[in-house]
C-alpha cells in the first residue's frame, strides 16, 4: 500500500511526536513512521528531569529557556497531563576543584539569562534535607522542572493525532526513496510512503537510517542506567544533579583517561521523585553500543553514589532498573536542520540527555524551518552541515 | 461479584482497572509494554506478577498469542535496599 504525505517523521519517541503536533499545527499532513512503540526508546527509559542548569550557557541554554516557557502551557494545550511540576533545582558540589568549575559555569549562564546562585551548605540542606555533612555549598535554580516523558510523549502523539497526523506503530522504515539528489520517501515494512520531506527524528538509531540515505552521522548511542525506588513520602524536594555529572556530561574523552571504573562508566548524580513518590536515581553514560541491558556493576556503583550525597536514601528499596540509549554528539548539540546536498532531508536527532527538556522547542523549531523557512532563534549552531556526513 | 470493567482490577499495585487496559489496547497497545507505559500497569511493587499474566490474555485476543513480544526483565528480581546493594559491592 501507497501512503503520500507532506511531511514524513521517522522516530515515535518525544522529538517525533513533538515534531509531528507541530507540523499538523501548521496544517501540514503528516505520517510518523514508528519501528516499535511510542516512547520505546530513550523516551521511555530516561529520569524525569527538565534541567535548565545542565545547559551550556548560549544557545543550548537559551533553547532550554524557550522550552521552560512552552512546558507551561503545554498541559492544556495537548489535553494530557503531563505532570509537569517546576520544583527548582541544584547541582550538588563536593570539592573546592568543582566549586571553581560551577561558579564558572553558572556566571556564564547568568549572562544568557538563567536564575542560578551558589549557595552554602547550610542553605542548601534549607531546601533539601538529609544532604551528606562533607558537601562543600550547591548551585540552585528556581526554574528547573520535571514532567514525566512517557505522558509526554503520548500526549504529543494524541494530539498530532487529533489534528490529522497518522501514526503507525510498528512500521519500520526499511530504505530511503531517493531521486537525483531529491528525497521522495521512505520505504518501510508496511510498504512505501511518499513525501517531497523526510525528518530523522530517531535519536540513538538517527546513524542507521541516514545511512540509508547515504549519510554519516556523528550520533552514536550511550547508555545511562537508571534505578528506580519504591513510591516514598515526599523526600527529594528538588531536581538534583551532582557537579562530577556535569563533568561526565560535557568531558567524555576525559572519563576514558580515568583509572576509577565509576568515572569510566560516566557515573553522575541525578535525583528526582516523581508525582506517584518513585526516586529517579541516575546513572551512567557508557559507550556499549546497542546493548540498553542492565550491568551489576553500573547499579552498584550508581547506587553507592547517591547514598554518598544522600546517606538516608540507603533506607529506601529499589524496584526497578532501566537501561536507554542516549543520542550523543561530539559537541553537545543536537543537529537540528536540512542536509545539504540530499534535499528534503530534515535532521532532528542528537539530544543527548536533553531530548525531554529540549522536545517543545525543538518541534517549534523544526516545522518552523519546513513549512516558512525561518524560525524565532538563531540555529545555526545546531545546522547538521557543521559536521562532514 | 460483578463483572464491571471498571471494578474490576487488572494491576493491583498501581490500581489499573480492566477497563483501562482495555483503552490501552485500543490506543494502539500491541505488547505487555505498550499497556504499561499507558497504564503505568506492572510498574509497582511486584513488577507485574499478577498482571503480566492478565494482560497477556487480553492481548491475546488481538493477536496470536506467539506474536505477542515478551516484556523486558530487569534486576531486581525482589525488591532491595539501597544499602544492601552498596554494601553487597564491597564484600
Amino acid at each position: 500500500m501507497t501512503r503520500t504525505a507532506d511531511v514524513i517523521v521517522i522516530g515515535g519517541g518525544v522529538v517525533g511526536t513533538s515534531i509531528a503536533y507541530q507540523l499538523t499545527r501548521k496544517g501540514r499532513k503528516v505520517i510518523l513512521a514508528e519501528k516499535k512503540d511510542l516512547a520505546s526508546g530513550a523516551s521511555g527509559s530516561c529520569d524525569t528531569s527538565i534541567f535548565l542548569q545542565s545547559k551550556n550557557a548560549g544557545i543550548h541554554l537559551k533553547l532550554a529557556l524557550t522550552s521552560a516557557e512552552l512546558f507551561k502551557g503545554l498541559k492544556e494545550e495537548l489535553g494530557h497531563d503531563i505532570e509537569h511540576h517546576v520544583k527548582g533545582g541544584m547541582i550538588l558540589i563536593e570539592t573546592d576543584d568543582e566549586m571553581r568549575i560551577m561558579q564558572d559555569f553558572v556566571a556564564r549562564q547568568r549572562q544568557t539569562g538563567l536564575k542560578v546562585d551558589i549557595i552554602d551548605r547550610k542553605e542548601a540542606s534549607r531546601m533539601q534535607r538529609g544532604l551528606a555533612e562533607h558537601l562543600v555549598g550547591a548551585t540552585h535554580s528556581p526554574q528547573d522542572g520535571d514532567v514525566n516523558p512517557i505522558e509526554l510523549t503520548l500526549g504529543f502523539a494524541k494530539a498530532a493525532r487529533r489534528l490529522g497526523a497518522e501514526i503507525l506503530l510498528e512500521t519500520e522504515v526499511t530504505g530511503c526513496i531517493v531521486k537525483a539528489g531529491r528525497v521522495e520517501g521512505v520505504e518501510t515494512s508496511r510498504g512505501s510512503i511518499h513525501a517531497p520531506v523526510v525528518v530523522n527524528a530517531a535519536g540513538a538509531w538517527a546513524p542507521l537510517l541516514g545511512k540509508m540515505a547515504g549519510l554519516d552521522l556523528p550520533i552514536k548511542p550511550r547508555r545511562g542506567q537508571i534505578m528506580i525506588t519504591e513510591p516514598v513520602a515526599p523526600y527529594i524536594a528538588k531536581q538534583i544533579l551532582s557537579a562530577s555529572y556535569i563533568v561526565a556530561k560535557y568531558n567524555a574523552e576525559k572519563l576514558k583517561e580515568s583509572k576509577s571504573r565509576a568515572v569510566q562508566l560516566g557515573v553522575g548524580l541525578s535525583l528526582s521523585q516523581t508525582q506517584k513518590g518513585n526516586i529517579f536515581i541516575g546513572g551512567t553514560r557508557e559507550f556499549v553500543g546497542y546493548d540498553v541491558g542492565n550491568t551489576h556493576e553500573a547499579i552498584g556503583a550508581v547506587l553507592k553514589n547517591a547514598i554518598r550525597f544522600v546517606p538516608g536514601l540507603g533506607e529506601i528499596h529499589i524496584i526497578r532498573t532501566m537501561g536507554g540509549l542516549r543520542p550523543y554528539t561530539p559537541d553537545g548539540l543536537p543537529l537540528v536542520g536540512f542536509v545539504n546536498g540530499l534535499e528534503g532531508y530534515f535532521l532532528a536527532a542528537g539530544h543527548e540527555g536533553d531530548g525531554i527538556a529540549l522536545s517543545p522547542v525543538t518541534g517549534k523549531i523544526v516545522a518552523d524551518l519546513i513549512v516558512d523557512g525561518k524560525t524565532f532563534l538563531d540555529v545555526s549552531a545546531l545546522a547538521p552541515d557543521r559536521f562532514s556526513l | 461479584m460483578t463483572d464491571n470493567k471498571e471494578t474490576v482490577f487488572i494491576c493491583r499495585c498501581e490500581e489499573v482497572t480492566r477497563e483501562e487496559v482495555d483503552q490501552a489496547i485500543r490506543d494502539g497497545a500491541t505488547t505487555i509494554a505498550g499497556v504499561k507505559k499507558r497504564t503505568h500497569a506492572g510498574m509497582g511493587l511486584c513488577q507485574g506478577r499478577t498482571c503480566r499474566k492478565l494482560i497477556s490474555g487480553m492481548l491475546a485476543g488481538r493477536r496470536p498469542p506467539e506474536e505477542i513480544v515478551p516484556p523486558t526483565f530487569r534486576p531486581p528480581v525482589r525488591t532491595v535496599t539501597i544499602s544492601e546493594i552498596a554494601q553487597g559491592d564491597e564484600e
